[in-house]
């Protein structure tokens, strides 16, 4: 149980740290309508992960959250990127680049052995 | 880095968690909002969109959870509260408690004091540079046990040659000498060293420097802290002014770091000054250019980057070279290393045994005052039995139980542990008030060090562990059924041999065990007082100076003494004075090598005799008898000397013969015997009679005088404590400006000598009586958790027509077999490993019968107590209230 929530928050944190690096400020909700967006609906969030994910991340000094006003006016909670946000966006998007660069050559070579 | 800073936010979180909590439940909230919104916008219903957006949430309550343990730290939360809930349970059972931490505390206290003593003689570095680099060298004759010291070119060339060291010093170990100005004149004790010594031992200095190189004849000193703060007040300024040792002017460099008083850390010596000076303060000072006379210890300092092994193996070249350089007096000789300030090599072994039996016993102290805390504990989770298994019946892990239970058995033996330390405060400072025989000044102080605190804090953790591992394990494992119903769940049906059981006999054993050596020890203490020391110690005060110090000649020496001794003797209350170098039972003493003079040449037989000075007097003034010829009279200065022997001396260099008249030489004198005394316990209580010379004190002044000073003894007719005064008035009278030290009643100077009887018992009685405590109130606690267990049993009996006497004998049956295996067990221990022991008894057999055929039937006799109490409540249950209850 642990280990796979760790791998899955792994990848959810790359994700929430790249869509507000393209999008900027946003608040909980919009952040993961905005990620099953990029994912073309493949991804279906239960929202309530997000939010440990989040406070993780800021824990770490990645994000940082304030309370601000939505597009509709309503108070929400806002994160954005830090400057080691950007820092680790771009460490752990080469990392996440290996790896799949080298997932791709095992899954296309496999039948040759 | 991130990580520790995500710990430190969490660890925050477990402090503001209101706030967070309020303002997570406000973002949630505007989530669900935000969410119910985008639902109206695509058509759905107000209720129907909010349901959906909680749905998707995954559950609020549960979002709130996952957040919250991201927030703080879970595990850390629950620690926390699982300590609250134990310190509770602990408060709650108070009587248990305080009886548990008090069994560890002394179980605990017992060890911290071993260990002090252990940290002190044998753990803790000297004070000293980095200590790990400085060695002590020795020299060993080929063949031979024994390390030597070093004679004074050895020790230039070793210095000149040795290439593995960045420098070599030598000391001479113990000057006495007297301090004069402020105040009385006093005695102290110091050291002669080359002018590199401080430099090659790194020593911190307080104030000033040590000697700078060179010169070793400059009247410079260092003094020792306690000496500047006793005699200086602390003065800061006193670098650069003089001061007056033994008569002579010696200008104050520095003061050295309070925690130095000598390399090997025993000798307590309080002044430095430079090697030259020991001609000038020590008589018949060691020849300096001689190769033979080994009197100086010295220490190196190995260069940077330079091991022990290949320093050791550069001194054995050097030791091969110098053989080949000097083959009359370096031959066979080889250098060997201990690290400076460990134990001197000859006192090492002794000093281990001993420490080692203590620890096993104090070891043994704490597994049985464990052995009853684990009892209790066990008592304590059987009562609680219905709790652990509601608690498993709604959920709560078998491992969240047995970490509850251990977390109280931790916090049981850390206030254990706590309360071990103070007792072991006390207990060290009664020790080191201790004083131990010997003619010159030794620290042996202990006190509480950080290592004590580690290894009580170690021994405390791990002590914990132990003891609660197996309550803890069989605590959290209740049959469900029996605990809901409220029966006792931990007695599986069947089982006879219970662990508690277990316990108990294993705790009566070691306490077989420990009372035995209590006993030997005990019985030591009461030989060694009847041991015939050979002289009477009552009605005498001894009282000494040392006029040499001051600067005397042998003549006024002499003179200065007789006067004193006829001053004295004319006190009122006083029976008769006269003097002597030191007094029997000094702990070491002058001795020589002993010829018969005439008679067969070669390959005479050599007596090694003490020697001691005497005034006429003596023998009847010290009560020792005189079996033949004369003691001292006036005794013409030249010629042959005089002497009188001991009965010891006699079987062993004339086999018995009458040595009247005869004469034997030593020490390059030679004397004739006049009369033969009695034997006298001269060095320790313990030793056996040593051959013994005396000499007349007129006559051995001038050419070989006392290190130690002399001592005058007084033998008065009433109380000799209270002629103290009036004797010191008669040393100011003449000399106003004497130090005078060693004053004491014989009776006492005679209790000093016994030291280690004393020390052992003292040590093996206090940990006796603390195990047997133990070990009884454990099985009281054992037999009376095994009465309320058969309440209803025993009622049933009753109601049958059992009579008291029969329930009683019932359980004392079962109490005293209990015992019975414990002592057949540990008595067979007990008698094999007493040998262990035999080097430390005074005039008993290890196997001492008396010990070994009292222990067990006194121990028997106490544990019979100890079951009786919950026999007779056994005996007076009421039938019809037994079978009512539960």
């Amino acid at each position: 149980m642990g280990e796979k929530a760790d791998v899955w928050q792994g990848t959810l944190a790359l994700m929430v740290l790249r869509t507000l690096e393209t999008i900027g400020p946003q608040h909980g909700y919009g952040l993961a309508r905005r990620i099953e967006q990029t994912s073309g609906d493949l991804l279906q969030l239960n929202y309530g992960t997000l939010y440990p994910a989040l406070l993780k991340l800021e824990q770490e000094g990645y994000i940082r959250s304030r309370w601000g006003i939505s597009d509709n006016n309503r108070r929400a909670k806002f994160y954005e990127l830090t400057k080691a946000g950007h820092r680790q966006l771009k460490k752990a998007a080469a990392e996440w680049e290996q790896t799949t660069e080298i997932l791709a050559r095992f899954l296309t070579s496999a039948d040759g052995s | 880095m991130r990580q520790l800073r995500a710990l430190a936010l969490r660890v925050r979180g477990l402090f503001r968690s209101r706030r967070v909590e309020e303002d997570f439940v406000a973002e949630l909230e505007s989530h669900i909002e935000l969410h119910t919104e985008a639902g109206i916008r695509n058509g759905l219903d107000p209720v129907e969109a909010r349901r959906q957006a909680l749905i998707r949430l995954g559950g609020a309550e549960q979002t709130r959870q996952a957040h919250r343990e991201r927030r703080g730290l879970p595990w850390l939360e629950s620690l926390l509260r699982d300590m609250t809930y134990g310190v509770r349970t602990l408060a709650k059972h108070r009587g248990a408690t305080a009886v548990a931490v008090l069994s560890i505390g002394l179980g605990i206290g017992a060890n911290a004091t071993i260990f002090s003593m252990v940290s002190r003689f044998v753990l803790r570095p000297a004070p000293m540079g980095d200590p790990s680099n400085l060695l002590s060298i020795y020299i060993r004759p080929q063949g031979e046990e024994y390390f030597n010291s070093f004679p004074l070119p050895l020790y230039n060339d070793l210095r000149d040659q040795a290439k593995s060291f960045s420098g070599v010093a030598a000391f001479y170990e113990l000057i006495p000498a007297s301090i004069s100005g402020n105040g009385e004149p006093e005695r102290v004790w110091g050291q002669a060293v080359t002018t590199n010594f401080f430099d090659v031992a790194q020593l911190p200095m307080e104030l000033g420097r040590g000697f700078l190189s060179g010169d070793d004849d400059l009247p410079e000193v260092v003094l020792g802290a306690g000496l500047w703060q006793r005699r200086f007040n602390g003065d800061r300024g006193i670098v650069g002014k003089p001061v007056t040792i033994s008569g002579q002017t010696y200008t104050v460099v520095g003061v050295v770091t309070p925690a130095f008083h000598s390399v090997d850390q025993i000798i307590y010596t309080e002044f430095w000054v430079p090697l030259g000076s020991v001609a000038k303060l020590v008589p018949n000072a060691p020849p300096k250019g001689s190769r033979e006379y080994h009197w100086l210890p010295v220490v190196a300092r190995l260069k940077p980057g330079v091991t022990r092994a290949q320093a050791g193996a550069e001194l054995d070249t050097l030791a091969s070279r110098f053989a080949l350089s000097y083959p009359a007096t370096d031959k066979g000789n080889s250098f060997v290393y201990r690290q400076a300030g460990s134990l001197p090599p000859k006192e090492k072994g002794a000093v281990l045994m001993f420490l080692t039996a203590l620890s096993v016993v104090v070891l043994l102290v704490l597994s049985i005052a464990g052995a009853n805390v684990a009892n209790l504990l066990f008592a304590q989770a059987a009562g609680r039995q219905r709790d652990m298994a509601v608690r498993l019946a709604l959920g709560a892990t078998r491992g969240r139980l047995r970490r509850q239970l251990l977390i109280e058995s931790l916090l049981l033996s850390l206030a254990g542990g706590a309360l071990g330390v103070s007792l072991s405060l006390w207990a060290t400072r009664a020790l080191s008030t201790l004083h131990v025989p010997a003619p010159i000044p030794l620290d042996v102080s202990i006190a509480l060090d950080w290592r004590v605190l580690v290894y009580s804090f170690a021994l405390s953790v791990v002590s914990g562990i132990l003891l609660g591992a197996a309550p803890a394990w069989a605590a959290a494992r209740p049959l469900l059924a029996s605990a809901l119903k409220g029966d006792d769940a931990l007695s599986r049906p069947g089982r006879r041999i219970t662990l508690r059981n277990v316990l108990v006999v294993a705790q009566i054993a070691m306490s077989v065990l420990i009372l035995c050596l209590t006993g030997l020890f005990l019985r030591s203490l009461q030989t060694a007082a009847t041991i015939d020391i050979g002289f009477r110690p009552q009605n005498l005060l001894i009282m000494s100076v040392d006029p040499r110090v001051h600067g005397y000649s042998a003549e006024r020496t002499v003179q200065f003494l007789t006067q004193l001794q006829r001053r004295v003797a004319a006190l009122p209350g006083v029976r008769s004075a006269v003097t002597t170098d030191v007094p029997p039972l000094n702990g070491g003493n002058r001795s020589d090598g002993f010829t018969l003079v005439g008679g067969p040449s070669k390959d005479k037989p050599i007596t090694y005799a003490e020697l001691y000075m005497i005034t006429p007097g003596y023998f009847e003034t010290m009560g020792i008898p005189l079996f033949a010829g004369r003691g001292f009279g006036r005794e013409a200065s030249g010629g042959i000397q005089s002497a009188l022997v001991n009965r010891a001396f006699v079987e062993h260099a004339f086999g018995g013969a009458n040595p009247i008249g005869q004469q034997v030489s030593g020490g390059g004198v030679t004397y004739q015997i006049i009369g033969v005394a009695g034997n006298v316990k001269s060095r320790t209580l313990g030793e056996d009679q040593r051959p013994v010379l005396y000499r007349s004190l007129q006559q051995s002044v001038a050419a070989d005088p006392s290190l130690m000073g002399y001592t005058i003894v007084v033998q008065t007719m009433g109380n000799p404590a209270l002629l103290t005064e009036a004797v010191r008035r008669q040393i100011y009278a003449l000399d106003p400006a004497m130090a005078i030290f060693n004053i004491e009643t014989m009776e006492d100077h005679v209790r000093t000598a016994f030291f280690l009887p004393r020390l052992a018992a003292m040590l093996f009685g206090t940990f006796g009586f603390i195990g047997l405590v133990l070990a009884s109130v454990g099985l009281y606690g054992v037999m009376s958790y095994a009465v309320s267990r058969r309440t209803r049993e025993i009622g049933i009996r009753m109601a049958m027509g059992a009579k008291p006497g029969t329930v009683e004998r019932l359980v004392l049956r079962q109490g005293m077999v209990l015992v019975l295996i414990a002592l057949a067990l540990g008595w067979p221990v007990a008698w094999m490993l007493s040998k262990v022991a035999a080097s430390f008894l005074y005039g008993i057999q290890p196997h001492d019968l008396l010990t070994f055929a009292i222990v067990p039937p006194f121990l028997a006799g106490v544990a019979l107590i100890a079951c009786y109490i919950p026999a007779r409540r056994a005996a007076s249950i009421d039938p019809m209230q037994a079978l009512r209850t539960e």
